[in-house]
């Protein structure tokens, strides 16, 4: 295993001089904060903003400031349903014992204004109803006989940052895995063909599946370095942040049983992408070249991840973990947000991974060692 | 009779669609500097490379120093030492980082290493740029750089491929002259080229190929014959006048 250390020590020096790679890492430890910033900003910006409601006829009693209370700010116009395609977030038209409201369902601004109104008016009504009956005599208590008295099994803060991790943390890791080893496995397969060293390397008496294990090991470990420099600065990130949620302290912490389950995954599918982008750069006679047979490797990535995102309580049978990629992230996801491992599930998920990066690795020598990497102009 | 350094027999290459050896046989000796002349596609970098185990034989057998390149290749690499024309360094290694990573790929370590990547670093004069990183360094420099890492394990057998075509005057007579030194301290240098000048003032013996045969072998005084230059031969027998 000497060869294999020797070039692992060689390719990680090259790789941490090389500006594109630092630049990668960099991003990845910068953007994700960032983002955090924005997607804060903006939730809390849209829990907090007031709306506008455009109005015509008379303000019912004491409904005016139940609505300035809820940050919606009434505003008279001349035709409600005219104002609020644009002028305003809603319109109404109050009148005898109703009200007529105008929205343009295509506009989040309106919808969210729909909401609030529907809210304060039914808190309004039962307001009303609840004087009028006690003015009578009446218990008001009658207007609700069944009453609802939730217990949820975890805390509500808790479920809520869970929803938020399982999503944004498997995608980030495995973005950054990706993106952190794109450069450096790519300059040590096509960069070495690009500028004329790998006759010299396949010279040396090094077996080649130990000059290929060392390539692996290094793009490995940079990639583990990205992610971790992504995650770590997500971390940091969440506790200078707060994300809207059931109660204002909503700060986000990643369970203790993701955490080392997190570490396999990252290391798992690290290996299987290094081998893969590998194999993908001996294909290709230069950088350029091989960027273009790497790419599409981002749609593989984002594909999975995007589907927690849009069906978040999408339950698969175990076969669905042979696949990899998606299987990291629904077994990070399952972690994250259920704080127990599936431990078939992750079972499943490692073999998958491992055989992916096997039977990569097992290409990219079969790519490594035949006679065209050399004759092949 | 010393064992030939290299021995190559009824050598046969296709590659794709391409016959590019047809049966050639040669032998280079320990102590000579060693022509394989031919035009450009005549065979000669597909024979260094098949010397060296980089491509497999179709047919034939070659042996260095008596081992097969078919069934020892790693042997073979051991003794073998490559400058090509492509002066590949890399970019971000300095001169003595490049240097010694190849010697720790031919096995080289510890004290040994370090005496041994000094020892080429002062033997080929590289010791003023040793430090700096390869990106910057001029074509004759990185040149000095790749004659290092190809002698650094001290192979007996050393091979040259258009080793001059990229480099300047002064850069190329560098390079000359550590070839006959190399020769003086009995390597075996192959020594493949089309610049018949330099080949004429350097080769003991040459074998000229045309077409992926061999079209004339012996000393360059037998294969020059009564023509006044080696060039006038070589034109004879690729069938140009």
């Amino acid at each position: 295993m000497r060869a294999t250390w020797i070039v692992f020590r060689k390719e990680v020096i090259e790789i941490l001089r090389d500006r594109r790679t630092l630049i990668a890492i960099g991003l990845a430890a910068f953007a994700t904060p960032i983002v955090l910033g924005v997607i804060s900003q903006v939730s809390t910006k849209t829990a907090t903003q007031a709306y506008a409601i455009g109005y015509t006829g008379d303000i019912p009693t004491g409904l005016g400031e139940l609505l300035t209370a809820t940050n919606l700010k009434l505003v008279p116009v001349i035709d409600p349903a005219a104002a609020a395609k644009q002028q305003v977030d809603l319109g109404v038209a109050f009148k005898a014992g109703e009200i007529d409201e105008y929205y343009d369902p295509t506009r989040q601004s309106a919808q969210i204004a729909d909401i609030r109104l529907q809210t304060v008016l039914g808190q309004y009504n039962a307001a009303k109803a609840a004087a009028a009956l006690q003015s009578k005599g009446v218990d008001p208590g009658i207007l609700t006989p069944l009453h609802l008295l939730p217990h949820p099994l975890s805390s509500p803060v808790r479920a809520a940052s869970n929803a938020f991790l399982s999503f944004f943390l498997p995608y980030i890791l495995i973005t950054m895995i990706l993106t952190g080893g794109f450069s450096a496995a790519l300059d040590s397969t096509a960069g070495e063909r690009e500028r004329k060293t790998l006759e010299s390397l396949l010279l040396t008496p090094a077996p080649r599946s130990r000059v290929l294990l060392g390539k692996i090991a290094a793009v490995t470990t940079i990639s583990l370095v990205a992610a971790v420099a992504a995650i770590g600065s997500m971390f940091v990130a969440l506790t200078q942040i707060s994300l809207p949620g059931p109660s204002e302290s909503s700060h986000i912490s990643l369970n203790p049983v993701a955490v080392p389950l997190m570490v396999w995954v990252a290391l798992l599918v690290a290996v299987s992408f290094s081998a893969v982008t590998l194999a993908l750069g001996t294909l290709a006679k230069s950088f350029r070249q091989g960027q273009a047979y790497v790419t599409p490797l981002y749609f593989i990535t984002i594909f999975p991840a995007s589907i927690v995102l849009f069906i978040p309580d999408f339950n698969p049978s175990l076969a669905y973990y042979l696949i990899p990629i998606l299987n990291a992230v629904l077994v990070l996801r399952d972690a994250i947000v259920h704080d127990t491992v599936a431990w078939p599930a992750l079972a499943v998920t490692s073999l998958s991974l491992l055989a992916t990066g096997g039977l990569a690795w097992f290409v990219a020598l079969r790519l490594f060692t035949r006679e065209a990497l050399l004759t092949r102009s | 009779m010393t064992e030939p350094a290299v021995s190559v027999e009824r050598l046969e290459k296709t590659l794709g669609k391409n016959k590019v050896l047809r049966g050639i046989s040669f032998q280079a000796q320990p102590g000579e500097i060693f022509g394989l002349l031919g035009p450009n596609g005549a065979g000669k970098t597909t024979t260094l490379r098949l010397i060296s185990t980089l491509l497999s034989p179709d047919a034939g057998t070659v042996k260095v120093l008596g081992f097969d390149t078919r069934t020892a290749p790693e042997e073979v690499r051991r003794r073998v030492g490559v400058v090509t024309a492509d002066i590949g360094v890399y970019p971000r290694l300095s001169a003595r980082e490049n240097i010694a990573y190849f010697a720790q790929l031919s096995g080289l370590d510890g004290r040994k290493l370090k005496a041994r990547v000094e020892a080429v670093i002062e033997r080929l004069d590289i010791d003023s740029f040793a430090g700096q990183r390869a990106e910057s360094l001029s074509s004759g420099q990185k040149q000095k750089v790749a004659i290092a890492r190809a002698i650094v394990h001290d192979p007996p057998l050393l091979m040259f491929d258009e080793p001059t075509s990229n480099l300047d005057v002064l850069a190329s007579r560098e390079v000359r002259e550590f070839m006959v030194e190399s020769k003086g301290r009995g390597k075996c240098v192959i020594f493949s080229t089309h610049v018949l000048h330099d080949a004429e003032r350097l080769c003991d013996r040459i074998t000229i190929l045309h077409q992926g045969e061999v079209v004339a072998s012996g000393s360059t005084a037998e294969v020059r014959g009564i023509r006044p230059e080696l060039e006038d031969a070589f034109l004879e027998l690729v069938g140009v006048q």
